[in-house]
């Protein structure tokens, strides 16, 4: 979780930056009263780097993904009880057959 | 509250059955990975100016790459984390426009008027 995080707000921080640099060629522009057409090169560049790093932030700063398969091995609806010393298996059930396949 | 439905009977065939906290798990991962990336995508979209219709363009390329990388996460087997592939791609698809229109014209906003 931490990494994730730490990229997140990398990302974030560059995308900032950009959003910066922005405002002040858009301030360069005014002077030199030009058009804006889009922004220089280099805040692009910023802006695909801080977008990359975002996506990757958003992709494992929230969590894992979790199986649904109910027979999966990190699903274990049974396991060994710890109140084994209360168990007998000394009685009548002893005398079936064993039905299902049961994993240990 | 059980953490998993399992009836006894169907222990040989667990189609229909699954544990239903974990898919709640994961959709809540996409919905939050969803939320996040439409809010940088609406900062994005401010701050290089888009305006009108190209700007929602881009929120659909952007939501596209998000389902890209979800499925990549998923390890491109849907079966063992959602009842079915449509909740990976298009789940909260729609949800996450109002945000991405709301920081694209917050950011544009900063960028481009004040």
């Amino acid at each position: 979780m931490n990494l994730g995080f730490l990229i997140g707000v990398l990302g974030v921080l560059i995308l900032s930056h950009a959003a910066y640099s922005t405002i002040q060629y858009r301030g360069l522009l005014k002077i030199t009263e030009e058009e804006f057409s889009g922004p220089p090169m280099n805040v692009v560049l910023e802006l695909i780097v801080g977008l990359a790093l975002c996506m990757w932030a958003a992709l494992t700063f929230p969590g894992k993904f979790l199986s649904i398969h109910p027979d999966s091995d990190e699903n274990r609806a049974v396991s060994l009880p710890d109140n084994s010393d209360f168990m007998i298996f000394n009685h009548r059930g002893r005398l079936f057959p064993p039905e299902i396949d049961m994993k240990f | 509250m059980g953490s998993s439905e399992k009836r006894s009977k169907d222990v040989m065939s667990d189609i229909p059955t699954f544990s239903a906290e974990n898919l709640q798990n994961n959709l809540k991962v996409i919905q939050n990975s969803r939320t996040f990336l439409s809010i940088i995508a609406g900062v994005l979209a401010g701050i290089i100016g888009f305006t009108g219709l190209t700007g929602f363009v881009f929120y659909f390329v952007v939501m596209l790459i998000t389902s890209v990388g979800l499925m990549a996460k998923a390890g491109f087997s849907a079966d063992l984390y959602f009842d079915s592939w449509n909740r990976v791609l298009f789940d909260g698809f729609l949800g996450g426009l109002m945000s991405f229109v709301l920081f694209w014209t917050f950011a544009y906003d900063l960028v481009h008027i004040f």
